[in-house]
């Protein structure tokens, strides 16, 4: 236990002297207050120069959706980027070797975060969302979305070979986010080609907040991390 | 002709790293969401795209790339060559901005918002020079990624708010000095077109040689080398 906290305070400790984890924190609080507090202004705004009665309101939940996304994505995109300059500089091969193991740099560089990325969302979506929300929906959400941005984590580590493949690999799996508009405006079976999509399913569920949705959801995140685990193991063994 | 060799390299590189492929795949998306969208929305939805995403392409990547040269020793080698400085940074700048430039005009022509191809590819090829510039300048002075994404934040900012503002309407006429704006206007096609190119060229001037001075200081501080 002592080399893995001792490898995740190495870690927690590099993202901070690059003041990314800061700029990472203050985005997603930001970016809870814009939805919070912008969004029900723009929308005033909209209304009284469109003349119209309602133009975001439909589309609330999808921003709580995206609020609880964004902040594992963030987090997860942080570890990520710092995962990959490790393995441009064999930090990563050689950490396997110590008492710290590949298990232990899984843990300290993908769950740990996950882990807080998880009691973030739940806290942010808690008290800055623009629906009601109950409160099983808000900790089995987050638990999606978490679970959502150790797939892009994955994915991004897992298919780049050096910093600039990562940065086109973190423009290209933001599309893993694009199942969740799809429940909003595509209402014909069309929007059944996104079930791939964790996000998607995690759309659906909140949507009709019908229990039955998480199955897919689970199993969809579930063949994804799998998937993508398998590739991310051969790469730092 | 040593700028056509290292435009020809960088454009390799860019291939060679998936930027191609990338926005092939971000060019048919964009082109898809726009037709999804309601009409009324198309123009602006566009404009916005492409302002914030192949415009800006290059704010983006460029810390990756000069990261990557500088862990790869590209840019010692580059500092004993005969190639300037000058040549160096216009080779980064006109390579993305090809890529941008092709890029916007697809997704332009896709959706159908384009009324002058001119203006239009003028806006974005001097948009996408000067969003590359501003990364080249911030990229010379980091040594790691995640500083780079941090500090192009406030740019990101800078440029990226008044310009929005604009596209959705706030147009008082002094903020056509604003670079941001410039390309808005040129994409749009408005009624300011004219100033807006000049005022466009005048930033590019300037965060072109503002990014010279930074890159020479830079290579100039490789090795030991000095001027």
């Amino acid at each position: 236990m002592k080399p893995l906290l001792r490898s995740f305070t190495m870690f927690v400790g590099q993202v901070f002297k690059d003041t990314m984890l800061i700029a990472v924190c203050i985005a997603t609080v930001f970016t809870a207050f814009f939805i919070r507090f912008g969004i029900p202004s723009i929308e005033t705004l909209l209304c009284d120069s469109m003349g119209k009665a309602v133009i975001l309101a439909d589309y609330y939940l999808l921003f709580d959706l995206l609020l609880a996304l964004v902040t594992p994505y963030m987090l997860c995109y942080a570890s990520a980027m710092m995962m990959l300059v490790e393995y441009d500089e064999n930090i990563a091969g050689y950490l396997t070797v110590t008492p710290v193991g590949k298990k232990g740099y899984i843990l300290s560089r993908l769950v740990f975060p996950t882990v807080i990325a998880y009691i973030v969302s739940i806290a942010l979506l808690s008290w800055f969302s623009l629906t009601p929300w109950p409160i099983l929906n808000i900790f089995l959400t987050c638990l999606l979305t978490s679970i959502a941005g150790i797939s892009m984590a994955l994915l991004l580590f897992s298919f780049s070979h050096n910093r600039v493949e990562g940065m086109a690999m973190a423009k290209l799996s933001g599309l893993l986010m694009l199942g969740l508009p799809v429940p909003f405006f595509v209402f014909s079976d069309i929007q059944y080609l996104f079930l791939p999509l964790p996000s998607f399913w995690i759309a659906k569920f909140c949507i009709g907040q019908d229990f039955i949705f998480l199955i897919p959801g689970f199993l969809s995140s579930l063949i994804w991390v799998f998937l993508l685990y398998r590739k991310f193991d051969k790469k730092i063994a | 002709m040593r700028i056509n060799v290292l435009l020809i390299g960088d454009i390799r590189f860019q291939f060679k790293y998936g930027f191609y492929f990338l926005y092939l795949i971000f060019t048919i998306l964009y082109i898809g969401l726009l037709f999804a969208l309601p009409e009324s929305w198309r123009e602006q939805a566009a404009i916005l795209m492409i302002f914030t995403d192949p415009a800006a392409m290059g704010l983006f990547f460029m810390g990756a790339i000069v990261l990557f040269e500088k862990g790869e020793r590209v840019l010692d080698s580059l500092a004993i060559s005969p190639v300037r400085p000058i040549e160096y940074v216009v080779s980064k700048l006109l390579s993305i901005a090809i890529i941008s430039t092709v890029v916007g005009l697809l997704i332009g022509l896709g959706s159908g918002i384009i009324t002058n191809p001119l203006l239009f590819i003028i806006g974005v090829f001097l948009g996408s020079c000067l969003f590359s510039a501003i990364g080249l300048l911030i990229a010379s002075n980091i040594t790691t990624l995640n500083q780079f994404i941090v500090a192009t934040i406030p740019a990101e900012i800078i440029i990226n708010v008044p310009a929005i503002a604009y596209i959705f309407g706030l147009k008082p006429s002094l903020m056509i000095v604003h670079p941001g704006v410039c390309i808005i206007e040129l994409c749009q096609n408005g009624d300011k077109a004219l100033p807006a190119t000049f005022i466009l060229i005048l930033w590019t001037i300037l965060s072109v040689l503002l990014t010279h001075r930074v890159v020479t200081g830079s290579l100039h501080s490789l090795g030991g080398v000095k001027p």
